[in-house]
């Protein structure tokens, strides 16, 4: 299935953009827009052939002042005095498919909050929630989609990934939306390589066992998700909000890398600053998928004459998202090929005569080298 | 020879009731059966509740029961309370399963091919109604399963450790193991992991009941193990035995295979999926 379009603040019209048409969904956000806006984009996206949309709640973090959520009548008024029980839960369910229904969505994922640990009573309300939405919409044109939130460093152990994937393999509905938690600052890659195993085998587990798997929020590492076998990964809109930490709901006040352009380098898989760019094109390491990208050249163009090009970056990585996907999706290249070219290129990279330094000294390739192992020695997990 | 210590409990039962006391057919951890016989021949097996013995369970015992209809499941006819003695007994009332059970005819021969496929049919079937009332009957093995007579469907008997999904667990989380018959119990009982139990804990019983049937082995077991270690092997979740993968390649039976995966994850999801995966292996036999 084609990549998902994770839509965020402010940025409606990437869902509408041409040269972004290779989405093959949207994960629409009621966090961002209220119920009338997102009932136009749902209308506006309907005329597109086989485009799915979906609804995500965005529960994850309740407070009764948040954004557009409060606009919404499955949104409980009630956040900071309840005590999340299961009839709390069933209320906002039973709302929630009568607001679906209502907007007719082609899907929507059940409510879930991030909690502060992730014990096994979390993991069986999270079924219960998308069992109770999957009664809720049966004999409806909307599907129900069950939200899985894990956190990365729970995923380390393969023993709980796998009581995990057995609990929430007891969901009714054959979809997941699976929201992985780190605690990476939202500019850097995840890079544990056991937490990126553990995830791999969640994946590949629940996908094995009949749930396709849709991978929320995703960042580059989306091609190891997809080695693992997810159906679909989405991906949001800012490079500083690509990863699902807290910055991503708590819009950042000023400056951070919100406000600086990125070019994605799948030669790399890797995010540059503007120098980098330029010197990495002139030591001919920028890929064919990065000439071909047609948001890649209108960069390139716009560098000389010192113009912004912040919205060029998001659509120049979200091309390369989506066109990736469909790559890897095709069997036209394998994770294995991508990593394993980046890993080889950071290499030649560290040997050059004179050094080729990145503008931020974290950004080394150093995941790379995790990925690459995450990739190779994820099938003799267990 | 047991000993039934309610037989005076049940004889005056059967008196009140106007049955024929025909003796007592077996015993449980929470209650002993009694053969009657009504006076128009019709043949019940009478339960008596051991007094005091977890009310909890048997409430939820009864309760299942009552939730059930399915022919491959006993039939509950009666329940109510006598007074004997001064003390109170609950009791049950089922029809009566002449057939003898699949343990009875396990130990004459090994199923056929052909009878392990209608068997596992029959008992997909009642597992499939049994998960359909949100309820996991956690002790499913030969001693189980019943005959009304000979050429009868199998029935699933004995819901006396019945888990409720929709319920609070009563087994303590402290305890090293739940309840259930170790041989027969898939790794999260063993393990007492009460997240992990759900329709597929009886679905890995009801593989270790198929295999034992027709290969006369446990799953887990390797050639010179004895049970206690395949038991061992199950907690640890080390995966079925060479032995018995060949042998279920050997038989065409890869849905068995399926069926005792160590984790529930692994095992089929939907019961409908089971019973179709179930069929579809037959036909290619």
């Amino acid at each position: 299935m084609p990549a998902y379009h994770q839509v965020g603040y402010n940025s409606e019209n990437l869902l509408f953009d041409d040269g972004l048409a290779r989405f093959g969904g949207a994960i629409l956000s009621p966090l961002n827009y209220g119920p009338e806006s997102v009932a136009t984009q749902i209308q506006r996206l309907k005329d597109r052939k086989d485009y799915v949309t979906i609804l995500d709640p965005h529960l994850y973090r309740p407070q009764s002042e948040r954004m557009c959520l409060p606009e919404w009548d499955y949104y409980p008024k009630d956040v900071e005095t309840s005590d999340f029980n299961a009839e709390w839960w069933a209320a906002i369910v039973d709302k929630l498919a009568e607001v679906a229904v209502d907007l007719g969505p082609t899907a929507v994922a059940s409510p879930a909050i991030i909690p502060k640990i992730f014990p096994d009573d979390f993991f069986l309300q999270l079924v219960a929630n998308g069992a109770r939405l999957e009664k809720a919409l049966r004999g409806t044109a909307v599907k129900p989609i069950q939200t899985v939130v894990v956190s990365m460093a729970d995923l380390a152990a393969p023993a709980r990934v796998m009581a995990i994937a057995s609990i929430m393999s007891r969901s009714p509905a054959s979809e997941c939306l699976l929201v992985l938690l780190d605690n990476v600052e939202p500019r850097r890659e995840l890079a544990e390589p056991e937490e990126l195993k553990g995830a791999m085998l969640l994946i590949s587990t629940l996908e094995s066992g009949g749930q396709n798997v849709t991978v929320a929020f995703s960042s580059s590492e989306m091609v190891l998700w997809k080695a693992a076998g997810a159906t679909n990964c989405a991906s949001g809109k800012f490079f500083n909000l690509r990863r699902f930490t807290i910055s991503r709901f708590d819009e950042p006040n000023g400056g951070g890398g919100g406000q600086l352009g990125y070019w994605f380098e799948e030669a790399l898989l890797a995010f540059l600053r503007q120098s980098d760019v330029l010197r990495v094109r002139d030591r001919g390491f920028a890929s064919a998928a990065s000439a071909e990208n047609p948001f890649g050249a209108d960069i390139i163009e716009a560098i000389p004459s010192k113009k912004t090009w912040v919205a060029l970056g998001w659509r120049q990585f979200l091309y390369w998202f989506a066109d990736a996907e469909s790559r890897l999706r095709s069997g036209i290249v394998t994770a294995e090929d991508l990593v394993s070219i980046a890993d080889s290129n950071w290499a030649a990279i560290e040997k050059l005569k004179p050094p080729l330094l990145m503008e931020e000294r974290q950004n080394d390739g150093s995941w790379v080298r995790q990925w690459l192992r995450a990739l190779v020695e994820f099938p003799y997990v267990r | 020879m047991p000993i039934y210590t309610l037989e005076p409990v049940a004889r005056a039962i059967c008196a009140a009731a106007g049955y024929t006391f025909g003796g007592g057919i077996g015993q449980g951890t929470f209650k002993e059966t009694y053969l009657a016989t009504k006076a128009d021949g019709t043949k019940l097996a009478l339960k008596v509740l051991r007094p005091g013995f977890s009310p909890e369970r048997s409430d939820r015992e009864v309760d299942a029961m009552k939730r059930c209809s399915h022919p491959n499941i006993v039939t509950l006819l009666e329940l109510a309370e006598f007074e004997h003695a001064g003390a109170k007994y609950g009791y049950l009332v089922e029809g009566y399963l002449g057939g003898g059970t699949l343990d009875d005819r396990m130990q004459r021969n090994l199923l056929s091919r052909g009878q392990v496929q209608t068997l596992g049919d029959e008992l997909i079937r009642a597992v499939a109604h049994i998960a359909d009332q949100d309820l996991v009957h956690r002790d499913f093995k030969p001693t189980n399963i019943m005959y009304p007579s000979d050429d009868a469907e199998a029935v699933v008997v004995d819901f006396g450790i019945v888990r409720d999904l929709k319920k609070e667990s009563i087994t303590k989380s402290y305890l090293l193991s739940g309840p259930g018959t170790p041989f027969f119990a898939a790794p999260e009982q063993l393990n007492n992991e009460k997240a992990l139990i759900d329709w597929r804990t009886d679905q890995f019983a009801i593989g270790v009941t198929l295999a034992l049937a027709h290969f006369g082995f446990h799953p887990y077991r390797e050639d010179g193990e004895d049970d206690n270690q395949a038991i061992t092997r199950v907690a640890g979740r080390s995966g079925p035995s060479a032995k018995f993968t060949q042998a279920i390649g050997a038989a065409n039976l890869p849905v068995l295979g399926k069926m005792v995966q160590p984790w529930p994850v692994e095992r089929v999801r939907i019961p409908s999926a089971l019973l179709e995966g179930w069929r579809k292996q037959k036909d290619s036999n």
